[in-house]
């Protein structure tokens, strides 16, 4: 398949989760591990533990607004800042790891690497990987909307302390996770053991792969508050009229881009043997065609939103009004 | 002369060049001498057909300028802060542990006396020519640009919604803080001390008048401005960012409802870095292509100095005299080229 991204481009993974839940523990077994790459890492200067790593870079997590008339587009300046320099030395390593402080919201570090053209030239997002504490996590989600919000954005979950709880716990918060994200992998650890390639070189957000796993099965909850983040998807059987799409994904993230975390998608235009891959965060989106469909397998598009006040059946009558006539 | 159709023209017959093998930061002169401070901690001193390299930092070098007494100060992603004099010796001024030093601006005064200022996070530090600490200035976010008036009485550091005007010589330290909302990333003043540039995160460039609070909005560019550059009478302004060379008057009212002279344009390759001549209204330029061109803004004539393909040009510097240009590049290219008489 041809790959939409250049080979060049530095991965980045961003570690997530709260204070305590196991974020340095895991970002040393990654630095610690004998894998033979060598990684950049940005650390918050609230860090919980030492990180030895020959290229460490503090940092201050400054979000910056954007003056482009969207009222949630937020960057991290200082990540725009490192990145560059960091690219002054680019042959001293082979991945870039950013470590966010535990109440951080993750949105502005994934928007800096749509909105941004110099990250965007130099580097790609390959995947928020999120650590949660199995026995804290349900009183976080009490507590905060940054703990939901990682949750949400999270391609990689690792459900971290899982000895610290019963067999019923940990499956209820692990429904719990997947009320808020269901199409995210979740790894179940003890001190966050696991093996490096289940966090790394995900290409989460390469557009190619970007609904490439089958979400996990759920059960809908009987009680849903909106103001609790929901994932949701679609499907549309007929080929997708592009205009129309545009159209009403357009004014959708306009309109609703604060509740909605992620959107991914994968479509069938009409008249079109090339997969069209599209993904947003609140209301920066990215698209492009992407490898042909596979003969022989229904072209069945499908599109996933995460977010918070999801009207179900408004999204599904919008997606599928964007089916050619 | 026939021989001119060779873009490398100027580079074979005045030129001396070098593959250096890592990124090209910045470029600067003291005297004759060029030095090229590169992403592998090296500083690569140019003298003729002789280059020198020292090992100036332990990592990146992030930022390069004269100093006062002569040799050059580099900031680096080792946290230091150092001089490296003309005989090739290294004295630390200060060390920051693991924060970056990412700009450094200098004051090149008569008989050795001058002031020095480098950029850690939100602070800016400024230190005389021997080196001793003066103070230490807060912002409100990381400084993303620091610059000196060309008298050396005020310096002045760009960050998130607007820039920060301090004299050197006030007892008490208070900014004149020049507002705009937005993240600015770059900085200049103009010679003649009345105005400040900011580059926008948004592609496009912010201005204050001091003398009358004026603001200045220069947009359409279609990437971010790296390098901004007055020429020395500071009635234009040579910015990158754009697909030619963007040179914005600052005269005649301007650049307040007037367009700016394009230069240099037309093949739709990104200019990435600009540096005024400093006696003539010339500008030196280069694109992301690797090509660098002369540009007269008078006459408009693009006189180009090296062809393409030696990788995106990411420093450019003059000799103080205006006889040399020294050239880099992000693929490690790096060139001295003599424009005296002969």
């Amino acid at each position: 398949m041809p790959d939409t991204q250049a080979p060049d481009l530095v991965p980045v993974t961003v570690l997530t989760g709260y204070l305590g839940a196991g974020k340095t523990t895991l970002l040393n077994r990654i630095l610690s591990e004998n894998h033979g790459r060598r990684y950049a890492v940005v650390i918050n200067e609230f860090g919980e533990l030492g990180v030895d790593n020959d290229l460490v870079v503090d940092s201050d997590e400054e979000v910056f607004e954007m003056n482009n008339g969207c009222i949630c587009c937020t960057v991290r300046g200082d990540l725009i800042r490192i990145v560059g320099g960091l690219m002054k030395r680019r042959d001293k390593f082979d991945g870039i790891i950013i470590e966010t402080t535990g109440l951080a919201n993750p949105a502005p570090v994934a928007q800096t690497f749509f909105v941004d053209e110099g990250v965007r030239a130099k580097t790609r997002l390959d995947a928020i990987v999120t650590v949660v504490d199995a026995k804290h996590l349900p009183q976080r989600l009490e507590d905060s909307h940054e703990a939901e919000d990682q949750i949400a954005f999270a391609d990689v979950i690792v459900l971290n302390k899982t000895d610290l709880v019963t067999p019923a716990e940990l499956e209820d918060v692990e429904r719990r996770i997947r009320a808020i994200n269901r199409f995210a992998v979740i790894h179940r650890t003890e001190r966050a053991a696991l093996p490096i390639e289940q966090i790394m070189d995900q290409g989460a957000f390469d557009l190619a792969r970007v609904l490439e796993r089958e979400p996990a099965f759920l059960t809908e909850d009987t009680h849903e508050h909106n103001e609790e983040v929901r994932s949701v998807s679609f499907e549309a059987q007929r080929p997708i009229d592009p205009e129309k799409f545009n159209a009403w994904i357009g004014q959708l993230l306009a309109e609703k881009g604060q509740d909605l975390l992620r959107t991914k998608g994968i479509l069938a235009y009409e008249g079109e043997d090339r997969r069209f891959g599209f993904q947003a965060v609140h209301m920066i989106a990215d698209g492009d065609f992407i490898g042909a469909w596979k003969p022989g397998t229904p072209r069945t598009s499908r599109i996933v939103f995460i977010g918070r006040n999801l009207n179900r059946p408004l999204l599904r009558r919008g997606f599928e009004s964007c089916q050619a006539d | 002369m026939s021989e001119t159709a060779s873009p490398d023209f100027l580079l074979e017959t005045r030129g001396i060049h070098r593959a250096l093998d890592a990124f090209v930061v910045a470029t600067a002169f003291d005297g004759p001498q060029a030095a090229f401070a590169l992403g592998d901690g090296t500083l690569r001193i140019a003298a003729g057909e002789e280059w020198r390299t020292i090992t100036a930092h332990d990592g990146a070098i992030l930022a390069l300028s004269p100093h006062p007494r002569g040799g050059f100060v580099t900031g680096g992603d080792d946290g230091k802060l150092r001089h490296t004099d003309p005989l090739g010796e290294i004295a630390e001024i200060a060390a920051f542990g693991s924060k970056w030093v990412e700009h450094v601006a200098a004051h090149i005064g008569d008989k050795g006396r001058g002031l020095i200022a480098c950029s850690v996070g939100r602070a800016a530090h400024v230190y005389d020519a021997a080196g001793e600490k003066l103070k230490t200035l807060d912002h409100p976010s990381s400084v993303s640009g620091l610059v000196f008036d060309a008298k050396g009485k005020r310096v002045c550091a760009s960050h998130y919604n607007g820039a920060s005007l301090w004299f050197v010589g006030a007892k008490v330290d208070s900014p004149r803080v020049l507002e705009w909302k937005g993240s600015h990333i770059g900085i200049a003043i103009n010679p003649d001390g009345d105005s400040v540039v900011t580059a926008m995160q948004e592609n496009s460039l912010h201005g204050w008048r001091l003398s009358d609070g004026q603001h200045m909005r220069m947009s359409g560019y279609p990437a971010k401005t790296a390098a901004l550059s007055f020429t020395r009478n500071g009635k234009w302004l040579a910015t990158s960012g754009a697909d030619s060379i963007v040179i914005w008057p600052f005269h005649g009212g301007g650049p307040m409802g007037k367009i700016p002279t394009e230069l240099a344009g037309g093949d739709g390759i990104l200019c990435t870095y600009v540096a005024s001549h400093p006696q003539h209204e010339a500008i030196a330029a280069g694109f992301a292509d690797g090509l660098v061109v002369l540009a007269d803004i008078t006459s408009q004539r693009i006189l180009p100095v090296a062809a393409p393909g030696r990788g995106p040009v990411s420093a450019l510097a003059w000799s103080a005299d205006g006889s040399t240009l020294a050239i880099g590049s992000e693929t490690g290219f790096a060139a001295v080229v003599d424009f005296s008489k002969r």
